[in-house]
């Protein structure tokens, strides 16, 4: 890991020399600025218009969770499918709600990975040609950054240093942000990644797909101690495991079944909930004790689970530690914090031209 | 009316500014990183090279395939960007109406066939007609000896064109009465694709932007999984 943030460090050097040679755009400050961005790394469809650093003119986002609901899962040809047909409405409609042209745009910021290689490759293949048309930089985005980027749109006082979680359906990372573009990745998921095992979960007792929501809004009448679920890989790390977990749960349901009793899903659901979100906020107040970090942050489409929000807020409080996540509109994907990033990068002086492609298994650091 | 064409349905991707009075600048690979690679970079390579720019286009023509579902996602999602930036209107053709139209000048039945993966073929029968050509049946997916089959059962002399034909030649040729195109013509090219929006655009016979879509022909694996599930069920 020590060899890894050498890299970055001098990467991250590299870079801050570059800022001064190169001119900014004539007459666009960096409270003027309009930044463009596009997110097409799983199932939604997203176009948002940002001026400056956390003025938020447009965030339109298109799902085809629709299309993926009888399916369990997102299925990538048919999320590929809808990305071709949703994303020039999107933007149009972005621009639309902004009352601005695309000639208006500074720079465009589009998602290149991680992600489902079918969908990443529409919103990466629009954002070139808006670049190369309107002749503005290219400011290629890596999805999981720009979810910790989702923070500078709300909470005018969140800056690096920080530790936080990422949490959604596709991924669980807990993340050291050192400055700005320069990360170390504490622990990540070692099999389902948390919004997954939601998923997998919900199948289980029956509620249908997306998980997250609906055990969240079931967990809300039940006891999170009715059962005591396991709490995976305590000891070990920084690293998370759910596959423990789903198959007590399962294990859980056939001896319920087999005895003849009731299963309160209510109970259950809590209680499941409580296993995820109980070994996430220790690990993630943990490293920032170890670290010495004083601000904390959670991110992606699982930071809008109700219990994780209230246990983290208790814990932070409880230890002193400033937290921060953002309004659910920007804890699902969203371009918006795409955009955001990419203002970030812009004012660092990082460009890229039309020679980017998408990079499904782009890691954060 | 200046023209810029993007076909990338087939492993040729190719690119070409062109207008009523011929083409201007030409640029096709078959082989490398991707359609995503080739693109604008060619694009802008030819604009420089024959002091154009994108203002200076009146339209965007791009090849909606059937063919590889990736390379027709890039060509469709950029065409449609970019006629979006420049309120340009869009065109879209058939990539097999493109290699059709390129070897138009035989009596022959004409049948482009692209490789579909899978063991099977994209094909369709065109006729030439003064001017250009007609298409005579709709656009199949399907195995080689479907082909071959259809072919004997219209009784006519054939033209086999395209990378299909030529991957698929020992079981074609069985046939009597085919002819094979050279390997010249195994891809469609954006060139004829220029050459057959311009009497669309001329008549203002555009496509929608938001409802151009490639020509899939196949629907994804989980659906058609889906739906032998329910008629298992069913049955
Ligand atoms: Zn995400």
């Amino acid at each position: 890991m020590n060899g890894d943030v050498a890299a970055s460090l001098l990467s991250e050097f590299d870079l801050e020399t570059e800022t001064e040679t190169l001119p900014q755009p004539a007459g666009s400050s960096q409270d003027e600025l309009l930044v463009l961005g596009i997110e097409t790394s799983c199932d939604e469809t997203c176009a948002s218009i940002l001026r400056g650093k956390d003025n938020v003119l447009a965030n339109v986002i298109s799902s085809s969770a629709d299309l993926h609901r009888r399916y369990g899962g997102v299925v990538p040809e048919v999320a590929s499918r809808a990305h071709v047909q949703a994303m020039n409405p999107a933007i149009a409609e972005a621009l639309r709600l902004a009352d601005l042209t695309l000639w208006d745009m500074n720079a465009i910021a589009v998602t290149v990975g991680p992600g489902l290689v079918g969908s990443l490759v529409v919103g990466v293949a629009a954002a070139k040609a808006l670049a190369s048309v309107l002749e503005v930089p290219l400011l290629p985005i890596n999805h999981l950054e720009a979810h910790i980027y989702a923070n500078f749109l709300e909470h005018p006082d969140f800056a690096p240093p920080a530790v936080g979680l990422i949490v959604s359906g596709g991924h669980s990372l807990l993340v050291h942000m050192q400055a700005h573009g320069l990360y170390d990745v504490l622990g990540e998921t070692l099999d389902d990644a948390a919004g997954e095992a939601f998923d997998k979960v919900a199948r289980y007792l029956g509620l249908g797909y997306p998980g997250g929501p609906a055990i969240d809004q079931m967990a809300l009448g039940g006891n999170k101690r009715a059962i005591n679920f396991p709490r995976a890989v305590m000891h070990r790390g920084y690293d998370f495991s759910f596959s423990g977990l789903k198959t007590a749960v399962q294990d859980y349901l056939r001896k319920q079944e087999e005895q003849g009793k009731e299963v309160k899903l209510e109970d259950v659901c809590a209680s499941f909930q409580e296993a995820v979100v109980d070994v996430q906020v220790h690990k993630t107040i943990k490293a920032a004790q170890e670290l010495m970090v004083s601000t904390v942050f959670v991110s992606g489409g699982v930071a809008s689970n109700s219990r994780l929000r209230e246990l983290m807020s208790a814990m932070c409080a409880e230890n002193d530690l400033r937290l921060h996540y953002p309004s659910p509109e920007y804890c699902t994907d969203n371009a918006a914090m795409v955009a955001c990033c990419g203002h970030f990068r812009y004012i660092r002086g990082i460009r890229a031209d039309s020679s980017i492609s998408a990079e499904p298994n782009l890691h954060l650091a | 009316m200046l023209v810029l064409g993007i076909e990338t349905s087939t492993p040729a991707a190719s690119v070409t500014i062109g207008s009523e009075q011929g083409i201007i600048a030409s640029s096709l690979v078959t082989r490398g990183a991707g359609p995503g690679d080739f693109i604008l970079p060619a694009v802008e390579f030819m604009m420089e090279q024959s002091g154009l720019s994108y203002r200076n286009l009146s339209a965007i023509a791009v090849g909606l395939g059937p063919g590889l579902f990736t390379g027709m996602r890039v060509g469709v999602a950029t065409a449609k960007t970019m006629a979006q930036a420049l309120s340009v209107p869009i065109v879209g053709a058939s990539s097999l109406d493109l290699l059709a139209f390129d070897v138009r000048y035989s009596d022959k039945l004409i049948c482009p066939v692209f490789d579909a993966k899978r063991s099977e073929v994209f094909f369709a029968f065109y006729r030439q007609v003064p001017g250009g050509i007609t298409r005579e049946t709709s656009f199949t997916v399907g195995s080689p000896d479907r082909l071959v089959a259809e072919i004997q059962g219209s009784g006519e002399d054939f033209l086999l064109v395209g990378n299909g034909a030529l991957l698929y030649k020992d079981a074609l040729e069985k046939v009597d009465k085919v002819e094979f195109g050279s390997m010249a013509y195994a891809f469609p090219r954006a060139a004829s694709l220029v050459e057959l929006a311009l009497p669309r655009l001329f008549m203002e016979d555009y496509d929608r932007l938001f409802d151009i879509e490639p020509y899939y022909m196949r629907r994804s694996d989980a659906e058609i999984n889906w739906d032998r599930g329910m008629q298992r069920k069913k049955a």
